[in-house]
């Protein structure tokens, strides 16, 4: 966090930033295009109009509310298995990626770089710039139609990136346990053991909470595109226009998003862990202790918890019944084989580079717009979604409601998004910008409330105390401390929104997605293999871009 | 601070209790797993309720007819379709055109066998919302009014609500960036007659048979929709299956299955629900050879490479 005279360092590294950002907003808003004409499809209002109307009498039949609650066991169930999963493979690539584990072992000073641990970090590189619904699209490929593939589709990369987080929290763990162990002589995986991971579990802990999270919203997206659950009836009410329907399953999709970000919130401030980008940022370690400090979790509840979670998985797994055998199958062997021979070489001809090129281009414009418009609206939300200090019930009223908001943004998956914004904006990079938009505004908000609600209160109270009107307070006292991290999120899930794009695309709303959708299903996968090594350049990319961006606000 | 000891004995318990539950054999009453499982899907062209009333009937009637037990999947688009029938975890499709060209290219020795009546002879219709001006026609030429109107297709996949339409509007001298906005994609017929209903789209295009259903159970509002024109006739839907249930369930299956279907006689009250279902008098046979023109149209528009 930045503790420094807070604006004028902003200013000073920020500045080019912010240029810089200012020039790529305003060219990709031209890019989609936003300023091209005929963008509103005035003949879908009526369609909104109906839309809504429905809202006020949701289908309530028994048959389809128990409909309603065996999709929402169903999205629950794939969310748990694929974060077992994930946070299985997060834990040992964790290890094997941090730096910590292989000094342990022994690899001194320079020798680290020829160490396997660059290879750990490699390896999860890969998995992790590829977006679950192409692993999923893939996994369907060679595996069929089986529950399984939505389990690996979100357990693997979730995988990687918990690996990466969890190696990131092992390694900023003091060291001297450690080593005062391992001269003691204590082999490398009993100091890890006993002299870094009790050091590090409540925030190993709050991360894996807080994948519950993400892993709940990606099992939804996993359903839109054909593994059942919340997502896929949401998307069958909506292809039939039957919204009494959809309003009933939005209702439980808010009720289970809901529930699971209020119980991760409260989880994780009872282990006292920072908040989580603190740790993807490697951000000073100060304000992590101070908050552990101030908290003592209860050792017996967090016993309980793991118990009740230790019993959720072979539940979950359970009721949804992945055919496991299918992973030793020959026949899954020969598919894949088969999917390598139709994908390779890349279909690289000139003709299609430049349309790559062309599309490239599009989704990068797509993602800025995204997340330019979702960082506005919801850095302007968290500020209002923050507990108020005051407990009036007017301003009591107005944190509900724009935590309701942030909710209803968040739960509902970027595709469905994409589809009513759809009825009324012509198909095309536009509304599936908007869409990502929509969906990232109720996360960012949700993190940068959080974020305010820890920071140091102190500086404004003081304003207030001298006398400074609110409005001032906020600007001098609040704003300064919170924003630089504010910022830091915003160019974090700008890789995201980069991500994101493919989704939407398969709901024909622009970029690299709809191009990949029009080539699987025309069954060209020498063209799928070229469009997903443009997505994986274009990952790349923002993640170093954004990596960049994140540094000047330290 | 936590004590190391009963956290790793918690994580030790986590650990175990999810090492059984992978270990354990899945359970037995796993219908797709059974091989001597016949298992039929479709293109969802329609809106699923429909579809799965429909192939609920037809799964009975099979079943009876064949004496082996029949499964009806449900897939959520037509890709999936084509790869749940190469992987073999389909047998049996109903498929369009273009998605039994692409199934057959995708499956050594896949055969169409057996189609409805009105497939040989079946058409596209082009629709518009009245508000939107546009006169019906009898020529392909009178295509040129969609100009710089907003359009929409079916399923990227779909024969009749997309290739052939494209194709004709590509005949007439109509590219789709001659259309305000891009076109869009609805998803399925019922949608894009939806869509053009609510006037979300000007004009739209979808498969005839499914128009001519929608309009005779009153479900289309004929005063905000009208259709322009009728497409010249091709040949589309069809059922296509795989080689190997010969290995399955005998030699000469595909044979009865055929048969059964030939068999539905509309005289027959159980059989005429099906029939009407289909949309169709009765079923007929067909051969890989009849699609042709389709794949010739499919590799024009890039939709086979």
């Amino acid at each position: 966090m930045v503790t420094r005279p807070a604006w004028r360092s902003l200013l000073r590294g920020g500045r080019a930033v912010a240029w810089v950002t200012l020039v790529a907003v305003a060219w990709s808003a031209v890019h989609v295009g936003l300023f091209r004409g005929e963008l509103i499809n005035a003949g879908g209002w009526a369609l909104v109009g109906q839309f809504f109307a429905a809202a006020l009498r949701p289908e309530l039949s028994p048959a389809f509310l128990r409909l309603t609650l065996e999709s929402t066991l169903i999205t629950f169930a794939y969310a748990i298995s694929g974060l077992a999963l994930s946070l299985g493979i997060g834990s040992l690539g964790g290890l094997l990626s941090s730096q910590v584990w292989w000094i342990a072992r022994g690899w001194k000073g320079r020798a680290l770089f020829r160490s396997p641990w660059l290879i750990a970090r490699g390896a999860l590189a890969v998995p992790r710039a590829v977006h679950e619904a192409i692993w999923g699209l893939f996994l369907v490929r060679i595996l069929g139609l089986d529950p399984l593939v939505a389990i690996l589709a979100l357990g693997i990369p979730f995988g990687a990136i918990t690996a990466k987080v969890f190696s990131e929290i092992i390694d900023e763990m003091p060291r001297d346990a450690l080593a005062a162990l391992l001269n003691s002589g204590a082999t490398p995986a009993q100091a890890m053991l006993y002299g870094v991971l009790p050091r590090a579990l409540p925030n190993l802990l709050a991360y894996a909470f807080y994948r519950l999270e993400c892993a709940i919203r990606s099992a939804t997206v996993l359903g839109v595109i054909g593994a059942g659950g919340l997502g896929y009836q949401i998307l069958l009410s909506l292809q039939s226009l039957r919204y009494a329907e959809m309003w009933t399953l939005m209702a439980a999709l808010l009720v289970l998003s809901g529930l699971t970000d209020w119980l991760s919130a409260r989880i994780r401030r009872a282990l006292g862990a920072p908040a989580r980008l603190e740790v993807d940022m490697a951000a000073d370690c100060a304000t992590a202790a101070a908050a552990r400090a101030r908290a003592t979790p209860a050792s017996r509840a967090l016993l309980a918890l793991l118990a009740v979670a230790a019993l959720l998985v072979p539940l979950s797994v359970g009721y949804i019944r992945p055919d496991f055998g299918k992973l030793f199958a020959p026949r899954t062997g020969m598919l894949l084989a088969d999917l390598f021979d139709q994908m390779m070489p890349p279909d690289l001809s000139p003709a299609v580079v430049g349309t790559l090129l062309g599309l490239s281009a599009q989704t990068l414009a797509m993602s800025v717009v995204a997340i330019a418009v979702a960082g506005a609206f919801g850095l302007g939300l968290a500020y209002v979604a923050a507990r108020p200090a005051r407990r009036t019930r007017g301003a009591w009223l107005v944190y509900s409601l724009a935590r309701f908001v942030l909710l209803c943004c968040r739960a509902i998956p970027a595709p469905v998004w994409a589809l009513l914004i759809l009825f009324v904006i012509f198909p095309g990079p536009l509304p599936g910008a908007l869409a990502i938009a929509v969906h990232n505004l109720g996360v960012l908000g949700r993190l940068i409330a959080e974020a305010v609600e820890n920071a140091d209160a102190q500086p404004s109270h003081a304003l207030k105390s001298a006398g400074a009107p609110p409005a001032q307070a906020f600007l001098y006292g609040l704003l300064p401390i919170t924003l630089p991290q504010a910022l830091a999120y915003i160019f974090y899930r700008w890789e995201i929104a980069m991500r994101e794009t493919v989704i939407v695309g398969f709901v024909g709303a622009g970029g690299l997605g709809r191009l990949l959708t029009e080539q699987l299903s025309s069954f060209d996968y020498a063209g799928v293999l070229a469009t997903l090594i443009a997505l994986f350049v274009l990952t790349v990319i923002v993640d170093g871009l954004s990596t960049l961006a994140r540094r000047a606000f330290r | 601070m936590f004590r190391p000891s009963k956290i790793g004995f918690a994580l030790a318990l986590c650990a175990s209790v999810a090492l059984a539950a992978c270990a354990a054999p899945p359970p037995a009453a796993r219908p797709a797993a059974q091989p001597q499982t016949f298992v039929i899907s479709a293109i969802p062209d329609q809106d699923p309720e429909k579809l799965n009333r429909l192939y609920g009937k037809v799964s009975d009637y099979l079943k009876e007819q064949l004496g082996v037990s029949v499964v009806y999947k449900p897939v959520t688009d037509y890709a999936a379709v084509v790869n749940a029938f190469r992987t073999g975890d389909v047998d049996m499709a109903w498929f369009g055109g273009l998605t039994g060209v692409q199934a057959r290219l995708q499956v050594d020795g896949a055969q169409a066998i057996i189609q409805r009546d009105i497939d040989e002879k079946f058409r596209s219709v082009f629709i518009a919302n009245v508000a939107a001006g546009i006169q019906p026609f009898d020529d392909i030429s009178g295509l040129t009014a969609l100009k710089g109107r907003t359009f929409t297709f079916g399923s990227e996949s779909s024969t009749s609500g997309r290739l052939m339409p494209q194709f004709f509007m590509s005949k007439a001298g109509v590219a789709l960036s001659d259309l305000k906005g891009e076109p869009g994609f609805s998803g399925s017929h019922d949608k894009t007659i939806k869509l053009v209903e609510a006037g979300t789209y000007e004009a739209g295009a979808l498969n005839e048979q499914v128009w001519n259903a929608r309009v005779a159970a009153g479900e289309v509002d004929t005063n905000k929709v009208i259709v322009l024109w009728r497409t010249p006739a091709y040949y589309d839907y069809h059922w296509v299956v795989r080689p190997d249930v010969e290995q399955k369930f005998g030699a000469g299956f595909i044979q009865r299955v055929q048969q059964a279907f030939l068999a539905l006689d509309a005289a027959n009250p159980a059989h005429k629900e099906i029939l009407d279902l289909f949309g169709a008098q009765k079923f007929i046979e067909t051969k890989n050879e009849n699609y042709a023109d389709i794949e010739a149209v499919a590799r024009q528009i890039g939709k086979i490479k």
